[in-house]
């Protein structure tokens, strides 16, 4: 009972009043930022980094832990009434979920997507409360080798697995690595990549990296590319749910959870592959096959479960291992090391009040998501009538305070400016910008290791592999590395078998570093069901 | 010679059109209808939607009034999409709808009608919404 | 010749390629100018992690050369609020990233309540706004409301500047 009694010192830190604030303000900026263009939950906590500087840790972790919850719920309110995935991991609600809306159900998929996300968040933070201790244990018994391979796994799986360019994703995780290698070297303490310039001594900090990339970089992008046409929101009251529709939604509910929570945990699973997955099921189990295509609820809930599923389960690595396999819990994870606080295995020895209160605000997040959000659905959407020039200039506004509240000096915000010209570069030609952001907070912990390893061993290289952990994740990482080349055989030995499904990870094209943006389709899936998510509301034009 | 009138889908906006339509019948001028966006906001309201005009121009069609319906959306505001098109067309009227502002409201927000009312080069046609008692 | 800068021609992603290759060589040349001290306690020594970089950055650099030259190009990314089927608007950003540098300039100087006014004001009229009072009352209101926040919130003092002794 172990975890439940720290658990229960968790709640009663976080239900002490301001804790509890910054829980119900993190659930409100989150879910508005989600349902907000252009501004996710990455950016938001990016953005809210230098609060760090003041805040005691934990509030400001329960403030986060808000914010990545709500934006999750935010996204997929826009996709539900505007056919507009922001993330991508709520493309798939968006499909069914847009159809019911049109079809005047808007109130029930908003309500089962709500519900659907309280349950699958609550089972998924479970899990995650009894999860997380057990890698922990397994992992503390864990040598520098082995901690050393699984923090190579997590890079090269972010790198190779998302996206649609292998190449492009080792080109963003070669500009992360270098940005981490600057400053002075934690051994001998001499300086790389400083070029003599003493305010570089220090390092990069990572508030201004992560706020350069993320708002600065995003908010450049998409004023270069500003949607012209004003698109149709669909009415909405107070979310509501029938009995009928209760009785569709709850099994695709729990089967979402099932699917997601493994797939968030693992580096580089996602929530693209569980809400697709989740889909697929739901529409090869449902009784009402017909509706599939015209806004079935099932089709709904049991993805929405399986995005919030996923979203727990992403933090079991994060808090277990101090791997982040999302950009939002890179951010997140940037901000315990602005702390100091060591991220890894230790973490719940040495900083358990921390965690099991963060894991408590979780579920008191998800809650207040419900009993806030349900009767604020129609504020939100008209949310979406602030004009744009506000928006993008207020991101760049908070990004220069943000960064300048660093250190006080102008330097970094010209770094800030550099590094945002890098982000909007990165997202013209596709270079996936997780790669870079993980190898800027990883880079340095994994050279750590690395020479922790040899030093061990008196530099003889063989103790890179001295654990069998080590060696079983190294076959897993030459898998990674091989995989395109091992389904290419695999294709050719048996030419008309498709795959089991159509791009699962895009880069298993016969040649990934050829992607022809034919048409710009944020999500690696190919399948014809998803057709329906392509924006239908562009085509208007002015008349003649 | 041609009658402009700028189109919202609001109460104001409907009377504005009813009156145009009105004028337009008396006069069997070219009535051009104009719904614009600056198209700064993801969502606008005050963008009339597709069905709503297929049901304007088949109104009009069967009124038989010569006619014209533009959404220009080029990040102009109202005021000036509906300046320019009286000019394009040598406007001999234009009809608009309004509705009630604080003094203060206007300073911040500013006013569509009052810039027309200001700036057009013909007469303005300015009605209200009707009420419903 | 003309095969070549036809070849060259809409293939601004050989950009990425040069700089990935600067990158790769800036990396390099750094490392070989560390100083390894001979040491039991780290054999791995300052240089090996930065020429595995180097390494990958300049394999990168020659790979998405010859995949961009044999007709690769990368996916733009989308978006919620992303538009591409318009080319770049450089009308937008360039003015955008004006107001961003003249905030750089003036920071020191004039202060963050002047310099976040002009930030926040100057991106606004980039991004189409034309509602001079309200956007100026709501820069001034902004950067009023930081400054102080920051102070009494956060306990950072933000440079006062020009308006020192007012605020």
């Amino acid at each position: 009972m172990d975890v439940f009694s720290s658990l229960m010192d968790g709640f009663a830190t976080a239900l002490t009043p301001m804790n509890f604030l910054y829980a119900v303000i993190g659930v409100v900026l989150g879910t508005a930022v989600g349902v907000l263009p252009g501004l996710g939950p990455a950016m938001t906590v990016a953005l809210l980094l230098p609060v760090t500087y003041v805040l005691e840790p934990t509030s400001a972790f329960i403030m986060f832990a808000g914010i990545y919850y709500g934006g999750m719920y935010g996204g997929s309110t826009t996709s539900i009434l505007l056919n507009t995935p922001g993330e991508s991991s709520s493309v798939v609600t968006a499909i069914e979920g847009n159809k019911m809306a049109k079809a005047g159900r808007a109130a029930q998929a908003l309500a089962t997507a709500a519900i659907g996300s309280f349950v699958a968040g609550t089972i998924g933070t479970a899990l995650l409360a009894v999860c997380a201790p057990i890698v922990v244990k397994f992992a503390v018994s864990l040598g520098s080798p082995s901690y050393f391979a699984i923090m190579v796994l997590a890079l090269l799986a972010v790198t190779a697995v998302l996206g649609s360019s292998r190449l492009r994703g080792f080109a963003s995780l070669g500009l992360g690595l270098a940005i981490g290698l600057v400053g002075m070297d934690s051994v001998t303490g001499q300086a790389r990549l400083t070029f003599g310039q003493p305010l570089l001594s220090d390092g990069l900090d990572i508030v201004v990296v992560a706020v350069a990339i993320f708002a600065v970089g995003e908010a450049l992008w998409v004023a270069a590319h500003l949607r012209r046409t004003p698109l149709h929101i669909i009415p909405v009251g107070q979310p509501w749910m029938g009995k009928e529709d209760w009785k569709r939604s709850w099994k695709p509910w729990l089967r979402g959870t099932v699917l997601g929570f493994p797939f968030g945990a693992l580096p580089a699973g996602g929530a693209e592959i569980p809400t697709f997955l989740s889909y697929v099921t739901e529409k090869r189990l449902t009784k009402h096959p017909e509706e599939f295509g015209k806004g079935a609820i099932e089709g709904v809930a049991g993805p929405e479960a399986a995005n919030n599923a996923a979203a727990a389960g992403t933090l079991t690595p994060m808090l277990a291992l101090g791997l982040p396999t999302n950009a939002t819990a890179a951010v997140m994870l940037a901000a315990f090391t602005s702390y100091g606080i060591q991220p890894g295995p230790q973490l719940f020895e040495s900083e358990g009040p921390l965690v099991w209160a963060l894991i408590a605000s979780l579920f008191i997040g998800n809650f207040l998501l419900l009993v806030i959000n349900l009767p604020l659905a129609p504020l939100w959407a008209k949310l979406l009538q602030l004009p744009r020039p506000y928006l993008y200039a207020g991101i760049l506004f908070f990004a220069t305070l943000g960064a300048y509240s660093v250190n006080l000096q102008a330097f970094d915000l010209v770094i800030l400016l550099v590094l945002g010209a890098l982000g909007f570069m990165m997202r013209r030609f596709g270079l996936p910008v997780l790669p870079l952001i993980l190898g800027v907070i990883l880079g340095p912990r994994v050279e750590g290791q690395l020479r922790k390893t040899l030093q061990l061993s008196a530099g003889d290289p063989a103790g890179l592999w001295s654990e069998p952990i080590a060696v079983g994740i190294y076959v897993i990482v030459a898998i990674i590395l091989a995989w395109p080349l091992l389904l290419k055989a695999w294709r050719r030995s048996r030419p008309q078998a498709e795959p089991a499904f159509a791009g699962m990870p895009a880069t298993s094209e016969a040649d990934p570093d050829r992607t022809d943006a034919g048409g710009a389709n944020p999500h690696p899936f190919d399948d014809r069901d998803l057709d329906t998510t392509r924006n239908t509301a562009a085509g208007r034009q002015e008349r003649p | 010679m041609s009658i402009i009138v700028g189109y919202l889908p609001s109460p104001e906006g409907t009377a504005a059109l009813e009156a145009a339509i009105t004028q337009a019948r008396k006069d069997a001028k070219l009535l051009v209808v104009i719904n614009s966006s600056r198209g700064d906001a993801l969502v606008d309201k005050r963008y009339a939607e597709n069905e709503e005009i297929a049901g304007i121009e088949e109104r009009l069609k069967k009124e038989g009034i010569e006619h014209l319906v533009q959404q220009p959306v080029r990040g102009n505001d109202a005021a000036s999409e509906v300046l320019q098109a009286a000019e394009q067309h040598r406007a001999d009227l234009i009809v608009i709808g309004l509705r009630r502002r604080t003094p203060v409201g206007k300073l911040i927000m500013g006013s569509t009608a009052q810039q027309i009312l200001l700036e057009a080069g013909c007469p303005v046609l300015a009605v209200k919404a009707a009420h419903q008692s | 010749m003309t095969s070549l800068t036809s070849r060259l021609k809409g293939r601004s992603e050989l950009g990425v390629a040069l700089l990935l290759g600067a990158a790769g060589g800036l990396v390099l040349w750094d490392a070989v100018g560390l100083v390894t001290p001979y040491s039991k306690s780290d054999p791995v020594g300052p240089k090996t992690v930065p020429y595995i970089v180097a390494g990958l950055l300049l394999v990168c650099a020659v790979m998405l050369a010859i995949n961009v030259l044999r007709g690769g190009h990368g996916e733009t990314e989308g978006g919620e609020d992303v538009d591409l089927s318009h080319p770049a608007d450089w009308k937008t950003v360039l003015p955008l990233a004006g107001a961003f540098i003249a905030n750089v300039l003036i920071i020191d100087w004039a202060g963050w309540v002047i310099s976040g006014t002009v930030l926040f004001w100057g991106s606004v009229w980039a991004l189409g706004s034309r509602h001079y009072v309200r956007d100026g009352l709501i820069s001034v209101s902004l950067s009023l409301l930081t400054f102080y926040g920051f102070y009494l919130g956060l306990g950072i003092s933000l440079p006062a500047g020009l308006l020192e002794g007012i605020l």
